[in-house]
This record gives C-alpha cells, sequence and structure tokens, in this order.
C-alpha cells in the first residue's frame, strides 16, 4: 500500500450507527467535508464524496451482522481517494456481499445501472454499488474477513470527475 | 412520514415549476409521502412543459431517485401532451450525471443543465479576455480598499466569503493582510478559478477554498460568515436583487455584507475630456444593452435597503493615474477597449464608424494617464450594510 495516506477514520459500535438513519447522511457529510479541504474545489469534491460515501453506508446499514464495530476509512494516494468500509457481518450478510462482488464484475455494468434504476417494487439491493461503479467509476473490491467480517473497498477519482 | 423534513418544495403555477431544495435521503419511499403527493398533484395541473428544478437540491439518495423518476415516467406514459424538464446544475457537480438517464430512457423527459448562459455578459467575461482587466484592477483598488475595509467592518481573524471572486487577486491579499480565519473564494468561471488557484500557490497560500458556483443559488449554509464580499460584479447580472439576497443570506447576523461597483460614464480624465466622457457615456449604454449595469455604484445604498441590511456606509474613492504607476491604469483602459469596442460593440452591431470613435476616447484616457500633466481617473463605490442581529 505505497503511497497511501490514511486521512480519516471514524468508527462505532454497528448497533450504535443502525440504531439511525440519519447516521448514514451524518458520517458521509462529515468525512466527505473533512478529507475536501485540500482539493482544489473543497465544496465540489465533498458534494460529490459524500454522495458516493451515503450510498455506501446505507448498504452497511441494510447489511452487516450483529456485534462489533463500523469502521470508514479514507486515504489518499494523489488523485484518488480510497473508501474502506469495515463491517461485522452473518451469514445472510456475507451472502449479499457475495452476490454483489459478482454482480460488479459484470460486462454490462451501465446497462444493469440503468436498468435498476427503473426496476418496478422494491427495487434491486445491489442499485448502490452499481451507481457508484458506473456513475463515479469507482475500482470497488470486497473482501470477506475472516468469515466475521467484510471490507468494502471504493477507489474514486473525483477530481475533475465533472466536465 | 416527514417529521423531519430536511427538504422544501414549492410549485410555482405560472411557469410550472416545481423545486425541490435541500436534502433528500430517506430510508423508506413512505418517509416522503408528502413530497411525491405536492409533485404528483402539480404534475396531474400542468399542460405542456413542466419544470422540475433540482438546481438547490444538494443531496439525493436512490430511494428518493427511484420515487420521483417512477412517479414522472408515469405520468408522461400516461399523458402524450406531457413534457417534463429537469432543470439541475453544474455546481453539485452530481446532479446532471444521476438525472440523465431519466432523459435517456424515457422520450419527453429532458435534462437541462441550466448554469450555461444564464447571465447577460457570460460570454465577455468568462472568456480569457477579461482576466487582465481583473488583475489590473484589483492592484489598483486596493490600495484605497485596504484602508476602507476596516471602516466597513473587517477585523483581522474574521471568517470572509468573496463571492464572485473571479481570479482571487482580491482574496490573496485580504488573506494577507486580514488573516482570515477562514476564507471561500467563489466564482462561475472555472478559468478564473484555475487561475486563481494558480495565483494563490505561487504566494504560497493553500488556505483558500477556491470554490466553483453560481452567486444566485449559493450551496452555502445560512448564517456562515461574518464578512460577505462581492467586488466589481452586482453591476453584471441583471437581477442583483436576487444576488443579494443571498449574500445576506450567507452572512452572520450582526456581520457585514461589502460591494463595490462602478459608475463607468463618471470615469474621467484631462486633456481631451470630452472625447473621453463621450466614450464612458457609451460603455454605460453598451452595457445596458446587454442587461447589465455598470452605473450601478450610486445605486448601492437603495439596493442595500431593500435587502434588509441595517447600518449602511457607503464610500466613494477615485482611482487615479497619480496613485501609482500610471502604466498601470493605462493598461486598465487598453484592457477595457479590448473588450468594450471589441467583442461587444461587434455582437451589438455598431458600425465601424463608431467603433472608430468610441476607440478614440479609451486612446484619449490613456494619454490623460501617461501624460504627465495629465488626470485620469476611475471612480468606486464602495458599500456595506449589517445584517441585523
Ligand atoms: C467583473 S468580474 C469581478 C471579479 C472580481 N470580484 C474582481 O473584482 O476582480 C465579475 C465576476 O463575476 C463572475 N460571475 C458572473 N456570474 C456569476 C455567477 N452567477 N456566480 C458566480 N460568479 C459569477 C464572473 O465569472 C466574473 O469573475
Amino acid at each position: 500500500m505505497s503511497g497511501m495516506k490514511p486521512l480519516l477514520e471514524v468508527s462505532m459500535g454497528i448497533d450504535a450507527f443502525s440504531s439511525a438513519w440519519a447516521h448514514c447522511d451524518r458520517i458521509s457529510s462529515y468525512v466527505a467535508r473533512m478529507v475536501s479541504h485540500n482539493r482544489a474545489d473543497p465544496l465540489l469534491y465533498a458534494n460529490l464524496l459524500s454522495s458516493a460515501l451515503n450510498e455506501l453506508l446505507e448498504i452497511a446499514f441494510a447489511h452487516h451482522g450483529p456485534d462489533g464495530d463500523i469502521s470508514c476509512r479514507v486515504s489518499r494516494s494523489g488523485a484518488s481517494d480510497i473508501i474502506e468500509l469495515s463491517l461485522p457481518c452473518d451469514d445472510a450478510a456475507l451472502g449479499f456481499y457475495t452476490g454483489a462482488a459478482e454482480q460488479l464484475k459484470r460486462a454490462d455494468l451501465a446497462e444493469a445501472y440503468q436498468s435498476a434504476l427503473f426496476s418496478p417494487g422494491a427495487g434491486d439491493p445491489h442499485l448502490g454499488l452499481l451507481e457508484i461503479a458506473v456513475d463515479y467509476k469507482a475500482r470497488i473490491s470486497i473482501l470477506p474477513e475472516g468469515g466475521k467480517r467484510v471490507l468494502v473497498a471504493a477507489t474514486v477519482e473525483l477530481e475533475g470527475a465533472v466536465s | 412520514m416527514s417529521v423531519d423534513p430536511t427538504y422544501s418544495v414549492t410549485f410555482n403555477e405560472n411557469n410550472q415549476e416545481f423545486s425541490i431544495a435541500g436534502k433528500l435521503r430517506p430510508q423508506n419511499a413512505s418517509d416522503i409521502k408528502p413530497l411525491e403527493a405536492a409533485l404528483s398533484k402539480a404534475l396531474a395541473g400542468v399542460r405542456g412543459t413542466f419544470y422540475l428544478n433540482v438546481k438547490r437540491l444538494a443531496r439525493i439518495n436512490n430511494v428518493a431517485f427511484r420515487v420521483i423518476a417512477s412517479l414522472m415516467a408515469q405520468m408522461v406514459e400516461k399523458r402524450v401532451d406531457l413534457k417534463i424538464e429537469v432543470v439541475t446544475s453544474s455546481v453539485l457537480g452530481w446532479s446532471t450525471r444521476k438525472f440523465l438517464p431519466l432523459a435517456q430512457r424515457i422520450p419527453n423527459i429532458k435534462v437541462v443543465e441550466y448554469d450555461k448562459e444564464f447571465y447577460p455578459g457570460q460570454s465577455f467575461l468568462e472568456e480569457g479576455g477579461f482576466i487582465p482587466i481583473l488583475r489590473n484592477q484589483t492592484r489598483m483598488t486596493w490600495r484605497h480598499e485596504r484602508n476602507l475595509l476596516p471602516r466597513h467592518g473587517l477585523t483581522p481573524g474574521a471568517s470572509i466569503a468573496d463571492i464572485c471572486c473571479g481570479i482571487g487577486d482580491f482574496a490573496v491579499l485580504a488573506h494577507k493582510e486580514f488573516k482570515p480565519s477562514r476564507l471561500l473564494a467563489l466564482d462561475h468561471s472555472r478559468t478564473s478559478l484555475d487561475y486563481a488557484r494558480k495565483v494563490a500557490a505561487e504566494f504560497g497560500v493553500t488556505d483558500i477554498e477556491y470554490v466553483y458556483g453560481d452567486a444566485a443559488e449559493l450551496m452555502i449554509d445560512d448564517n456562515s460568515f461574518d464578512f460577505v464580499t462581492c467586488r466589481h460584479s452586482l453591476q453584471v447580472f441583471d437581477r442583483p436583487e436576487l444576488i443579494l439576497r443571498e449574500l445576506y443570506r450567507i452572512c452572520k447576523p450582526g456581520g457585514r455584507v461589502y460591494i463595490t461597483n462602478e459608475k463607468n460614464s463618471h470615469c474621467l480624465g484631462e486633456p481631451r475630456g470630452e472625447s473621453i466622457q463621450w466614450t464612458y457615456n457609451e460603455v454605460a449604454k453598451l452595457w445596458a444593452h446587454f442587461n447589465m449595469d455598470i452605473e450601478f455604484g450610486p445605486k448601492s445604498g437603495r439596493y442595500m435597503m431593500d435587502a434588509g441590511f441595517d447600518d449602511i456606509r457607503i464610500d466613494t474613492f477615485m482611482v487615479t493615474n497619480r496613485d501609482g504607476d500610471p502604466q498601470d491604469f493605462a493598461d486598465m483602459i487598453q484592457a477595457w477597449e479590448n473588450v468594450y469596442a471589441g467583442q461587444m460593440s461587434r455582437d451589438r452591431g455598431d458600425t465601424p464608424e463608431f467603433i472608430a470613435k468610441f476607440r478614440q476616447g479609451f486612446q484619449d484616457h490613456i494619454h490623460a494617464a501617461l501624460n504627465p500633466k495629465g488626470y485620469a481617473g476611475w471612480p468606486i463605490w464602495a458599500a456595506s450594510g449589517r445584517k441585523p442581529s
């Protein structure tokens, strides 16, 4: 991991985190603001990062195991930021993340994203990840950590991502 | 159930525009039932084109996006006469990209990024041609403003926002002189901001936040700054009161908003005073033709009162060829001539005879500036008001 600078890490008990939906918004806004100040356009950068991070946190909110901490870390390597979410998993959650990892290997990601956006009914649970992969051009890796946790890492290059 | 609405919606029936502002990150679709109901009611009542304005929608998650998207998709499917235009802003970065799939997927829905060509002089001012003008101007006005600013309430350590910062010279100077606790400088020209960042880097200044944004729709919280400046810019908008309202909003109660503006027809010089005066009267008309008011200066007080400020202070100062190097003054006039008698005059369709006479006044002003016995002046109005606490 040479050249990677950890900028910020926030962690809290998963129970506390999942006790209020507003935590997703608050953590994503806070983290985005803190790590964006030395980007060329801090507000624009924070807007983009907050949007991507919030989707990840909403996914973690819905899919996680019962015990342990959730931690959210942002590291920087030049123009790239690496967002890492580490969280406890039970079998159901692990199943979800394994399925998501499969989805993200599809060749037709862009179409998958579009159809998930407009799918009828409750919606595709992988929508958020697809969006980050397609719209934010994130490289996403999902790795089980010792059977009881999962590490979701998204590498994004948001500077100059808008015309 | 929206106990804690983090968003607001308004519907303007006259222009069939439904606006959503704030933050839309509900957990469940049912959390934004009131919004869904309002949107569907609004949609049902319109004919022709319906506008969904999301320019000030700072955040949206997929839960909310899907509610809005599916409602609009259903509506245009049912009603072939209905067209929907989603108006996004480039300022947020994500918003156009997020809504674009709607247009790709559904005929009769269009996504328009609004801040292209949205104020009258944009094409003149955002082109590189204006950069040399701004550089010279700020260098010359700073001599005066540096002494005036404390009188208008700027104290060391204050938090400052410079809205419509241009190429950011003022921000760098204010940073050096007043050591603000925070300094945000915002403009709507990416060229200018790139330039501004370079200038700051050259001076080794790293803590100015240069931000891309729209002064009419600032993505900045209410009551954020002690001192809000907007220099030489109210005069480029056709509706300056809208900008002033935003400056007021982001200023802390008890803080002050400081604006500077010109009255170009009062530029003067000797010798050749008449030719000079003629040309600057024409400058005022030329700007008015493009819906900008380069005569704004003396109107500052009225605008500030109407915007709700109190304790209004107004100063007038004259930048002259005698302040410093007369060549600086001459360079500024040359830059004016290049833009005013160049692209602007051409775009208005002026005759070659007119343009020749128009140029002559600028050349006479330059002559007055460089003439050891001459005098050349450019008057500025600096006004500030306090936001009542
Ligand atoms: C005459 S210049 C003044 C710049 C600077 N304050 C100075 O004194 O040098 C006007 C500035 O307003 C900016 N501007 C115009 N419309 C804007 C908008 N809607 N939002 C933010 N800035 C805008 C232009 O890009 C330009 O830099």
